[in-house]
């Protein structure tokens, strides 16, 4: 009895072990080039976005534009308004990737909410990396190439040379980020899907291609 | 004491210029206007037309395009439904709101927010013509040669908030709202063209269920 009470824990806690580390049989790899060629090169690009969560038992649901646009002195901007016009936030990183928030909507303006927002696109568009902390793994056809962060690591997981995933995780996972309709290494999806695994809650974005003139 | 005066009035005429719309003047006769801006709306059972909306985000120098088709039946009901480049749909009915995008639909009694019921209510308002009645903002009446311009600066916090400023535009003819123009306290504005506006057409009263 006692013996079989020993090895249920023992599993219990190996169970545990494996659960808790989503990262623990990447195997150190070779990468031919740098993470970074996955970077998005982008002018504009509009999105459709849903974002649905909960907060303690309260559902929400947001829908609206996101719009991304890079300027000549090398500054991104990410707006996020709703479908009649009315601007929820604005965001911007100049050259240096020093992020300012330009406006918000006071029932938006937390600054943990504001944190997550800033990393979701810090992350997607590749924006301060210390790309001296690259490192690169393997786990079966997937190449995980990761960069350390200030907390955790962020993981940018390609597969056959082709982008399609990226994670922010420390001992577990805080964020993954999926797509479709990558058709190169430097362009913007056409389709995400943001899953915040702690915070509870989802950005959904579809490209817009918006109407000829 | 004279150049003082001179100088006074001139740096006053100058204020007052600037805050007048360029290529409006004020209306001469507000009463009169706003006699046949409700003899006019009173007459309206019904409004369809087709709009353009344009988002004009000044810092990033760059604007966002969308369309779609707007309904109005009296009192106090709306539909705006947006078609391109991405279905949206918000109905308002009796101080029910309904918005539905591509994924959910919502509901919102506007008796539980004094902010919706102010919404609701300059919406309603500006469609019908009936802004010099809505106490949430102070209205100002110009005119030029083909427009009316109804300029509404928002009196309370609530609405400042949210709004700037907004203008109404109506054809000097018909008096039908031509534009919208809702400006954002950060500059951004958006405007509503409204084209092939047809008045008292029969409205299914399923166009403007909230469910």
């Amino acid at each position: 009895m006692r013996d079989c009470l020993k090895f249920a824990s023992l599993a219990c806690l190996l169970f545990l072990a494996a659960c808790s580390n989503p990262y623990k049989h990447l195997q150190p790899a070779q990468a031919s080039s740098s993470a970074m060629r996955y970077q998005p090169h982008l002018t504009k690009e509009l999105y459709r976005c849903v974002v649905d969560g909960r907060v303690l038992f309260k559902k929400f649901h947001l829908s609206g534009l996101l719009l991304f646009k890079t300027f000549e002195d090398g500054s991104t901007r990410v707006v996020f308004q709703n479908e009649m016009g009315f601007s929820f936030f604005d965001f911007k990183w100049d050259k240096e990737d020093h992020f300012e928030v330009v406006s918000i909507i006071p029932q938006l303006d937390k600054p943990a909410l504001v944190k997550t927002l800033q990393k979701d696109m810090n992350l997607l568009l590749m924006k301060n990396l210390d790309v001296k902390t690259e490192q690169t793994y393997r786990q079966g056809k997937a190449l995980f190439q990761r960069f350390t962060l200030e907390k955790g690591y962020a993981y940018y997981i390609s597969d056959s040379n082709q982008l399609v995933r990226i994670e922010n995780a420390g001992k577990s996972k805080v964020i993954t980020i999926t797509f479709s309709g990558k058709h190169s290494d430097a362009a913007m999806p056409e389709a995400l899907l943001f899953r915040h695994h702690k915070a509870h809650f989802t950005i959904q974005l579809k490209q817009i291609v918006p109407d000829a003139e | 004491m004279h150049k003082l005066i001179f100088t006074a009035l001139s740096v006053g005429c100058f204020f007052m210029a600037a805050a007048q719309p360029k290529g409006f003047k004020p209306v001469a006769n507000v009463p009169a206007f706003q006699q046949s801006l409700s003899k006019s709306t009173a007459s309206i059972q019904s409004i369809q037309s087709d709009f353009v909306q344009t988002k004009h985000l000044s810092l990033l120098a760059d604007k966002i395009t969308s369309k779609g088709k707007f309904y109005y039946r009296k009192e106090d009901k709306v539909r705006i439904e947006y078609t391109t480049p991405y279905q949206y749909l918000l109905v308002m009915n009796a101080g029910q709101i309904m918005v539905k995008d591509e994924q959910k639909t919502s509901k919102i009694n506007t008796r539980n927010s004094k902010t919706m019921q102010s919404v609701n209510r300059i919406m309603i308002d500006c469609m019908r013509g009936t802004v010099f009645a809505n106490t949430d903002f102070k209205v100002t009446a110009f005119e030029s040669g083909s427009n009316y311009l109804l300029s509404l600066v928002p009196a309370n916090e609530t609405m400042k908030k949210m709004f700037r400023q907004i203008d109404v535009y109506l054809a000097k003819g018909s008096l039908d709202v031509d534009r919208l123009t809702m400006t954002e306290q950060g500059g951004d504005f958006t405007d509503m063209d409204f084209t092939k506006t047809q008045h008292n057409v029969a409205l299914n009263e399923g166009l403007f269920k909230v469910r």
